[in-house]
């Protein structure tokens, strides 16, 4: 009896150090830190006070704000009202809002060969046409496929994470794979011409571009603003729709009466975050469209791209000062999504 | 109005079976209240009734119509939800007038169905408010509201009261009973309270366990109950029961109950020597004695309520038992008393817990 004991003990022991010597070898860094810095922090907290050690501690996060976005957003600022191709900012001429006044010279602002900088007002009509059609039929198709998902349909939980897998996905690699489907003998004119069709050529027509624009940035971002709104679905309480069923009210009359009405705060989060989205829309375009044919897809956040860095005169001080007005808009619209965002609770 | 009956109402979820067989009848305009602990399949019932789950078998007919497998919305009943159901983001107005809008009535007339049962419901002050800015009790008031404006055949209450405090609770249930004198529908109310259940039923239905225990008015209920369950959940405090060895049973019965041969004169009811009974008895027929008794007992608490006492006391062998005397009590904890069972209170339990015929 004792000699088992005596053996089973040790190797006890031995299992119960070996997690413990894991456990310790985790945490020594964690140790050795707080070690060496509790007494520097000790000595703070004595000279400023207990209440202010809260900045303290959010210093480290303010600095890495401040140089990775204050800073470059000041730095823009101060480009977008200096003129030259100089880039050190003390080596550029002040120029006040010659920038801003050269972006906005137009006869009308809604014929773009009218305005001087006539990219800008194009890329700007562009956006505009790209997010009333890509927010319209984001918000539409979301809304359907969060009604659909959310019934008691078999495969519910596959048809879920499907629509959500492309959201994980890089936007180029979302462009390349559709570029990809969609080129001159790619996989959509293969399926064409072998039901009898002839190929189109989609990228050299301007409709088309902006319709595959549209298409492709819908199809990789829907699941995300479908997954909002099937939160919004899934937090109205089922006793509601127990009750219209009491009340006899007719299905299209609950989707009216009780659905959208209590899903509209989630319906307005999703019409302002995919319409700042939109307004941002770069690269998926830039890979797919490459903002042609011509200038038929170009948006604004390529046109600063290209005017600030990619032209032969990098003009950095327009790209600025277009990069401070669609800052403007953007801050506008985040605005709306706070205020949406507060107003959420019924 | 309307009469219900359900002929034997099974259903399970999946392979649970939560209710075994139903056999019920309901008469126009009474007020019937179904009364058990949680899990004893009372609201899964009313939501059978209500066409809200289906049945696994069996049939329900309202008025004689066979209404087994018709959707909720087209068997013409209304129901008070636990949680109110209220439409958040509609008026008082348009969630009292949202059936009837649906049922295509003019807006005359539906702006006068939800007047007049505002004006019965004191809530024509509130129409215009969301349910957000109105209290527990005035919610309440709405949801009933919304099922008295469209007439219903039977009326439906899951638990109405149970998110409502105690005070208003008591309120709200005397509202309700005399809502149900005006009105004269009929109703069928789900709640775990017995009091509730004594208060505003004609009749209780007691369930357990998937079972129907026992159904009759409160009274006989109270005062013969069928069995040691609803024996023991009908009444507050709850009856004592205590465990009794038969002596004999031929014209009185003997039973050792303790340390102790109890006496009682009944008809010879087929008790074998031996078998072992149950003595329940409720705490108000339950005296306190201070000379002898039946049994010798040891206050162990009193809850002094100031119009009545509770008293907990314990004798040899036994259980402790619950007394409750009227008034206040001079008796102290620690002291020695007799109790003596009023001898026709006494209910008897066999071994399966049925209770035997009394005298």
């Amino acid at each position: 009896m004792s000699d088992t004991s005596s053996v089973s003990r040790p190797e006890r022991g031995r299992g119960i150090g070996t997690l413990a010597e894991l456990r310790s070898i985790v945490t020594l860094p964690v140790e050795l830190g707080m070690r060496l810095f509790d007494p520097p922090m000790r000595w703070v907290q004595r000279m400023i006070g207990a209440r202010r050690m809260a900045y303290v501690f959010l210093l480290p996060n303010f600095v890495f704000f401040g140089l990775f976005v204050f800073l470059p957003i000041g730095i823009n600022i101060v480009f977008s009202v200096t003129g030259g191709t100089a880039l050190f900012p003390s080596q550029r001429p002040y120029v006040g809002s010659d920038q801003f006044a050269y972006l906005f010279d137009c006869g009308s602002y809604l014929d773009p060969a009218t305005c001087r900088e006539d990219h800008f007002w194009r890329a700007v009509a562009n956006t505009v046409k790209f997010v009333v059609l890509q927010v319209t039929a984001m918000v539409l198709l979301s809304l359907v496929t969060a009604l659909v998902l959310n019934m008691r349909i078999r495969g519910r939980g596959f048809f879920r994470a499907v629509y959500f897998f492309p959201v994980l996905l890089s936007p180029v690699v979302v462009a390349l794979i559709w570029k990809w489907i969609l080129q001159r003998d790619g996989l959509l004119n293969a399926a064409i011409t072998t039901l009898g069709g002839q190929k189109i050529i989609f990228f050299v027509d301007p409709s088309w571009a902006m319709f595959w624009a549209v298409f492709v940035s819908v199809w990789a971002h829907m699941g995300f603003y479908t997954l909002i709104l099937l939160a919004g679905l899934q937090a109205i309480p089922a006793d509601l729709y127990e009750a219209a069923e009491m009340d006899a009210t007719p299905r299209w009359r609950v989707l009216t009466h009780i659905t959208l009405p209590l899903l509209w705060p989630n319906m307005i989060v999703v019409i302002v975050l995919a319409l700042i989205k939109g307004a941002q829309t770069f690269d998926e375009v830039f890979v797919l469209t490459g903002g042609g044919p011509g200038t038929a897809t170009l948006m604004v956040v390529q046109y600063i791209y290209e005017t600030g860095f990619s032209s032969q005169v990098q003009n950095f001080g327009l790209a600025a000062a277009a990069s401070v007005v669609l800052g403007i808009v953007l801050f506008v619209l985040t605005l709306l999504q706070f205020a949406a965002a507060r107003r959420k609770e019924i | 109005m309307a009469e219900l009956k359900l002929t034997s109402a099974r259903k399970s979820f999946g392979s649970i079976d939560v209710l075994h067989g139903i056999d019920l009848a309901v008469r126009d305009g009474e007020f019937v209240v179904f009364v058990g602990p949680s899990g004893c399949g009372k609201s899964t019932l009313l939501r059978l009734i209500a066409g809200l789950e289906n049945v696994t078998s069996g049939e329900i007919h309202i008025d004689g119509e066979r209404v087994t497998h018709l959707p909720a919305s087209e068997r013409g009943l209304a129901m008070v939800f636990q949680s109110y159901a209220l439409y958040p983001h509609m008026s008082v107005r348009k969630n009292m007038g949202f059936a009837l809008e649906n049922m295509g009535l003019k807006p005359a007339e539906i702006e006068a169905r939800v007047a007049r049962a505002a004006a019965m419901l004191r809530l024509t002050d509130y129409l215009d408010r969301k349910p957000k800015a109105l209290s527990g009790g005035q919610r309440q008031r709405v949801a009933i509201g919304r099922a008295i404006v469209r007439d219903p055949k039977i009326f439906l209450f899951d638990e109405p009261l149970s998110n409502l405090d105690a005070e208003l609770r008591v309120a709200t249930r005397k509202e309700l009973a005399s809502l149900h004198a005006g009105l004269g529908g009929t109703m069928i109310y789900v709640t775990h309270d017995q009091v509730e259940a004594m208060t505003l039923a004609d009749r209780i239905v007691v369930l357990n366990a998937g079972r129907i225990e026992q159904v009759g008015t409160p009274l006989e209920l109270y005062n013969r109950p069928a069995n040691a369950f609803v024996a023991g959940f009908i009444g507050s405090p709850r009856m004592n029961f205590l465990p009794a060895v038969v002596v004999s049973d031929d014209g009185t019965l003997r039973l050792t109950v303790g340390e102790v041969e109890v006496a009682l004169p009944r008809p010879a009811s087929g008790l074998a020597a031996g078998a072992s009974v149950t003595l329940g008895i409720r705490p108000e027929h339950i005296e306190i004695a201070p000379g002898d008794g039946m049994l010798a007992a040891k206050i162990d608490l009193l809850e002094q309520l100031g119009g009545e006492t509770f008293v907990y006391a314990t004798a040899p062998g036994l259980p402790q038992i619950t007394l409750r005397q009227d008034g206040q009590s001079h008796f102290h904890r620690g002291d020695a008393v007799a109790i003596r069972f009023a001898p026709d209170h006494l209910h008897i339990f066999d071994a399966a817990g049925a209770a035997l015929a009394r005298p």
